[in-house]
């Protein structure tokens, strides 16, 4: 990963942030000055890398742990409402802004909500278990599945 | 990579199908946040598999299932 990409990914990121939400190609590019060809071409070496994640279209789908689309898993943090990827981002969500948080999410057997409160990065309902079902290294075979 | 109410809701919700590792929600907490605290730092550096691996390791998360590669 280059310095430069690094820049357009911090920068994406930071718009990510101040937007709520996933910043086009021509929002990081105002930001820095650049062509917003170079913001694509500069994604979609993230993309490669594993730092971000593209939709077919070339438009951020993940910024893990944010999410462009709705999901299962939303997180109320820093005044903002905002989806995450799965549980393990619902939870880094919080970490990233550095901000308690409350996620909501469902149980995928029983389809009950899971409320879960996270002050100064601790749950206060302990009850709830995290479930990986793909091992470590298979991780980004497919992300989304992941 | 999902959350349930407890143990029991994931062994029903697998029916018997291989499962693949199931953690306390609070050992997740602290995975979040040794893997995402550094996320926004404006001087972020992409994490080495190595940086990674060592999380891991360090929260007790190891055997092959949790090997990055």
């Amino acid at each position: 990963m280059s310095p430069s990409d690094v820049v357009i990914r911090n920068a994406t990121y930071a718009a990510f942030v101040d937007l709520g939400r996933a910043p086009g190609t021509h929002e990081v590019a105002e930001r820095l000055g650049v062509a917003t060809t170079d913001v694509l071409a500069a994604w979609r070496r993230l993309h490669e890398g594993h730092a971000l994640v593209l939709d077919d279209n070339g438009a951020i789908l993940m910024a893990n742990p944010f999410s462009a689309i709705e999901t299962p898993h939303r997180v109320e943090a820093a005044g903002r409402t905002w989806f995450a990827n799965c549980g393990w981002d619902a939870f880094g969500i919080g970490a990233a802004l550095g901000v308690d948080c409350s996620i909501h999410t469902t149980c995928p057997d029983c389809s009950e909500r899971v409320d879960i409160e996270v002050r100064g990065g601790r749950p206060l309902d302990e009850s709830p278990v995290f479930h990986v079902l793909v091992p470590a290294r298979e991780w980004w075979t497919d992300i989304r599945f992941t | 990579m999902l959350v349930f109410r407890s143990e029991a809701h994931v062994k029903r919700w697998l029916a018997g199908r291989p499962g693949g590792a199931t953690i306390p929600i609070t050992k997740l907490a602290d995975l979040a946040t040794a893997w995402w605290s550094d996320r926004l730092d404006p001087d972020w550096q992409p994490h080495a598999r190595e940086q990674n691996q060592a999380i891991l390791d360090r929260l007790g998360l190891v055997g092959d299932f949790w090997r990055l590669g």
